[in-house]
């Protein structure tokens, strides 16, 4: 194995490992940190504030993949834990979102509730109203003979029929009363 | 590159401008004639009504071709966020020159941007904040 070091400690020359080596988890501390800030705006807004749950939950995992690897070679953790709490705290508005979700979907159940309690009223109001003015048709066909009645049962002509009944019924009345 | 391995301030501001840059291309090639948004509201799918938030892309679109009034429109809030983004992209590139330029005062910068930040973060995303706040009430 080639000896790096003189007898002092220090570096005897240019090791290429050394210049590029980053402390232990500093890389995924950087992946973590940028994911948490992109999942904190995401989160508010509340279009994709659901979906933000997914780059939350990898900046968590990426901290704290970095921060246990930091804390096996004693590499400096403010990134990783600065990403750790940035993450959460995103994490913990997307999933928020889910109850906001959940409130206006119960509003709107509401809303869609009396609304098809309107319809079914409606329908049943035109429908009685319709069957006022409706005109029956009855068609009887037996032994080669057709009979066919066709009747009215418009509303007003009810009326008027009832009138007419009426009217007739008093003068039998009439003529009863004159018999006696 | 090294510079940025080493910076990890350096190398959030470039991401972050690069992911606002995006967000405007994404704005840029998607017009809101044709209407062919990938993204689509989650609320609006499951409740079937508008949210807060709904009309953002359309109002993005809007804003980059120009037509700011067009952009209000479609939403009350689009020209704020925007203003957020824009913003933070001006100054992920002047922050990064500074940091470069004068060392010493790295610290005091950092903090100063975070402080910035937060500030304007809390300023453009206020109705959004209030909407997911209020529905706690």
């Amino acid at each position: 194995m080639e000896d790096f070091t003189s007898s002092t400690g220090q570096p005897s020359g240019k090791s290429p490992v050394s210049n590029t080596k980053q402390p232990a988890g500093q890389n995924l501390g950087v992946a973590a940190l940028i994911t948490a800030i992109v999942t904190f705006i995401l989160a508010v807004i509340p279009c994709v504030g659901l979906i933000a749950m997914i780059p939350g939950i990898i900046a968590i995992v990426l901290a704290s993949v970095g921060l246990s690897q930091a804390s096996r070679s004693d590499s400096p953790r403010g990134l990783l834990i600065a990403g750790l709490i940035i993450a959460s705290v995103a994490t913990m508005i997307s999933f928020s979102q889910v109850f906001v979700v959940g409130r206006i979907s119960d509003k709107f159940k509401n809303k869609w509730g009396s609304d098809i309690e309107n319809v079914i009223n409606d329908v049943q109001e035109n429908v009685l109203n319709e069957l006022e003015d409706a005109n029956v048709s009855i068609k009887v066909e037996s032994n080669g003979e057709k009979v066919e009645i066709n009747t009215s049962v418009n509303k007003k002509n009810r009326e008027q029929q009832l009138e007419e009944l009426e009217e007739a019924d008093s003068v039998r009345k009439d003529t009863l009363v004159r018999k006696k | 590159m090294d510079r940025f391995r080493n910076e990890p301030y350096l190398l959030i501001n470039f991401i972050l401008a690069g992911v606002i840059i995006l967000v405007f291309i994404y704005s840029g090639i998607f017009s809101p004639e044709k209407n062919s948004y990938p993204v689509v509201c989650v609320h609006e799918k499951l409740t079937g009504e508008e949210c807060v938030s709904c009309g953002l892309s359309h109002s993005f679109s809007l804003i980059i071709r120009g037509e700011i009034s067009e952009a209000y429109d479609w939403n009350v809030y689009g020209l704020r966020v925007f203003i957020f983004f824009a913003a933070q992209l001006v100054m992920r590139i002047i922050f990064s020159i500074f940091y470069l330029k004068y060392p010493e005062t790295n610290n005091q910068l950092i903090t100063y941007d975070i402080a910035v930040s937060a500030m304007l973060f809390l300023v453009c995303f206020l109705p959004f904040i209030e909407t997911l706040i209020s529905q706690f009430h």
